[in-house]
């Protein structure tokens, strides 16, 4: 069952209100934009690129899947586009800040009011229960603990009964769903996911990409995901694949 | 938050906690512990000086502050000069002899003069110094001991007779006859020390004047000036005894904070990576790994005091005659060299974490 298709959407009330209702405005600034983008990593005396001159558009509200293949550079180009990774050639625009032109700590800056990151092992804190892998975004971006936010997001993804427990008490897909919730709660830009389905079992799939789902078309957040699974691309207005560092085409969903 | 992500962090490995928590009490006790039983004996040994009641205190020349490192017994005809000074009320000859055996101490050899300057002991039990042989103990020593008036006790080499019990406080803890002490020592007619009581406190600095006038080449101090010596400090080698004790509790402590903080730094590689794709930057990571470590050291700091009382009262069971002064103030410089050390074990850990890729962090296995 999709938790978050059976919650009315009156119920994401007090959460940024829904840009563009699924509808992506290709006639304003993309939101996050590449242009020949390289990322060089060195190994030994000798350079070898991930990416190759990737050019990538998102606009605001958009929700777009990335395939390829292992090693083809997908994950690499979500950490630069996220700022976790500089870029070693090109420009990385986001919400029209360059990131390229960034110091790291101008990137963590940045970072921490427009992106929001869900991997696929869903790197929460195993000290902290899910309330505290939540409010500690809260607390790094700096508003400090909003518990009407807090209620309506964890409501949203269907995790008030399990807040007092550590990642070690819970499912996979319930780790997920703390993870989108730690993601989403500073309502960040953009949403970038590296692999969100990829240790989790069908069921609990279909109920993460449902979620990420729900969370563009109710409330237009904008979605980078990395997956391998072709049946999550359904999930998205539009796939771009990439092979050998870069893009080779970009197919609307449908 | 952050305290709570502290408290959490050390809860989640609660035998690393331990053991640094227990690491640092013993780098706070052993700090602590070391400087109390040195003022401690040192207040001690200067309240029991002061206790004998004299104004004045007459030593050889080469004589330091601690009274039984001197060696070089005067001629105890010095006595009949200094009684003869104006204002002088009595002298009393002392010969101090080390014993080794069944403890650490000085034995006081005294004559009948002694009363005369402290006015005569409070027995507890028996009676005074009649015949050579007798000795007398304080309290202290004698619960120690456990000796009895009319019991044997032997002390260099030779039996003595313990025939009172006299309350602690006057010079020593043992005494025994000038005269006995001298031939078992071969200082005949030595003495290692005068005590020299006043007609009154205030000629105190005239009588020293005249005592120097007469005896240059002695050793004259005021009493209360001898009290105001005994600190560590003016102890040849004791305050450098202290500073290394110091020394190797801070290191100790660094040693096993830098351990415990490397060892989470690296366990908590990829929380690192978290905190940084959250859009932690390098002070908070910095911030998170200094407030843990300075949790740690205060949970440390409060069982090392727990530890010093512990062995202070362990220690006073075994050793009644010791004192350990435990102050507040040593408390609290033992709790700033711990904390110091915590920090700086801290330091190049949390540099290497807020210095972390986060990319390879979040990556991490």
């Amino acid at each position: 069952m999709a938790i978050a298709a059976t919650i009315p959407s009156a119920q994401f009330g007090g959460l940024r209100p829904a840009e563009s209702q699924g509808l992506v405005n290709k006639s304003v600034e993309p939101i996050l934009k590449t242009e020949n983008l390289w990322k060089l990593y060195r190994a030994g005396k000798v350079e070898v690129p991930a990416l190759r001159g990737v050019n990538f558009a998102v606009q605001p509200g958009e929700s777009v899947a990335v395939m390829g293949p292992s090693g083809c550079g997908k994950s690499t180009l979500l950490y630069v586009i996220g700022g976790l990774a500089s870029a070693s050639r090109g420009t990385v625009l986001v919400d029209g800040n360059d990131l390229a032109e960034m110091s790291d700590a101008e990137r963590t800056k940045l970072r921490r009011s427009k992106i929001g990151f869900v991997f696929q092992r869903f790197n929460l804190l195993p000290t902290m229960t899910a309330k505290g892998n939540i409010a500690i975004a809260q607390y790094i971006h700096g508003d400090g603990f909003d518990p009407h936010r807090f209620a309506v997001v964890t409501k949203l993804l269907g995790l008030e009964g399990r807040l007092n427990h550590k990642p070690s008490e819970m499912s996979g897909g319930e780790q997920q769903r703390v993870a989108i919730a730690r993601a989403i709660i500073n309502e960040p830009k953009i949403l970038l996911a590296d692999e969100p389905t990829g240790n989790l079992d069908t069921k609990n799939s279909d109920v993460v990409l449902e979620m990420l789902h729900q969370l563009n078309k109710e409330l237009g957040q904008t979605i980078v995901m990395i997956t391998h699974n072709p049946e999550a691309v359904t999930y998205f207005d539009r796939v771009v694949h990439m092979r050998d560092g870069v893009i080779v085409d970009g197919i609307p969903a449908d | 938050m952050m305290g709570e992500l502290v408290f959490r962090n050390l809860l989640h490995r609660p035998i690393r906690t331990f053991i640094g928590v227990v690491a640092i009490g013993f780098e706070v006790m052993l700090i602590v512990f070391i400087v109390g039983l040195t003022s401690g004996l040192l207040a001690e040994t200067a309240k029991r000086i002061e206790g004998v009641g004299a104004d004045i205190m007459l030593q050889p020349s080469s004589a330091g502050v601690l009274i039984g490192m001197s060696n070089a017994p005067m001629p105890i005809k010095i006595r009949d000069r200094l009684a003869e000074l104006q204002y002088v009320q009595s002298v009393a000859p002392v010969l101090l002899q080390f014993n080794s055996s069944g403890g650490v101490e000085l034995v006081y050899g005294i004559d009948k003069t002694f009363d005369e300057v402290s006015g005569g002991f409070v027995f507890l039990q028996g009676r005074g110094l009649e015949g050579p042989d007798d000795l007398l103990m304080d309290d202290l020593a004698a619960k120690s001991k456990s000796s009895r008036v009319g019991q044997k006790f032997r002390l260099f080499n030779h039996d003595w007779n313990v025939v009172g019990i006299v309350e602690h406080g006057k010079g020593s803890r043992i005494f025994v006859p000038l005269a006995t002490l001298q031939d078992l020592s071969g200082s005949t007619d030595k003495a290692s020390l005068f005590f020299i009581k006043c007609t009154r406190p205030e000629h105190t600095e005239d009588v020293m004047a005249e005592m120097r006038a007469i005896l240059p080449n002695y050793t004259v101090r005021a009493v209360k000036e001898y009290v105001s010596l005994m600190t560590s400090t003016n102890i040849p080698g004791l305050n450098v005894f202290v500073d290394a004790m110091i020394s190797l509790a801070v290191c100790i402590g660094l040693l096993v904070i830098f351990l415990t903080m490397y060892t989470t730094v690296i366990e908590r590689t990829r929380d690192i990576g978290v905190l940084k794709s959250l859009g932690a930057n390098s002070p908070f990571i910095v911030r998170a790994l200094l407030f843990e470590s300075a949790a740690l050291c205060l949970f440390g700091i409060i069982a090392g005091v727990g530890l010093s009382y512990a062995a202070r009262a362990s220690f006073l069971k075994v050793f009644p005659t010791l004192s350990i002064l435990i102050t507040p103030e040593w408390v609290l410089r033992a709790g700033g060299i711990a904390l110091f050390g915590a920090i700086l074990g801290t330091i190049y850990p949390a540099w290497i974490a807020s210095r972390r890729d986060a990319v390879e962090a979040l990556t991490f296995d």
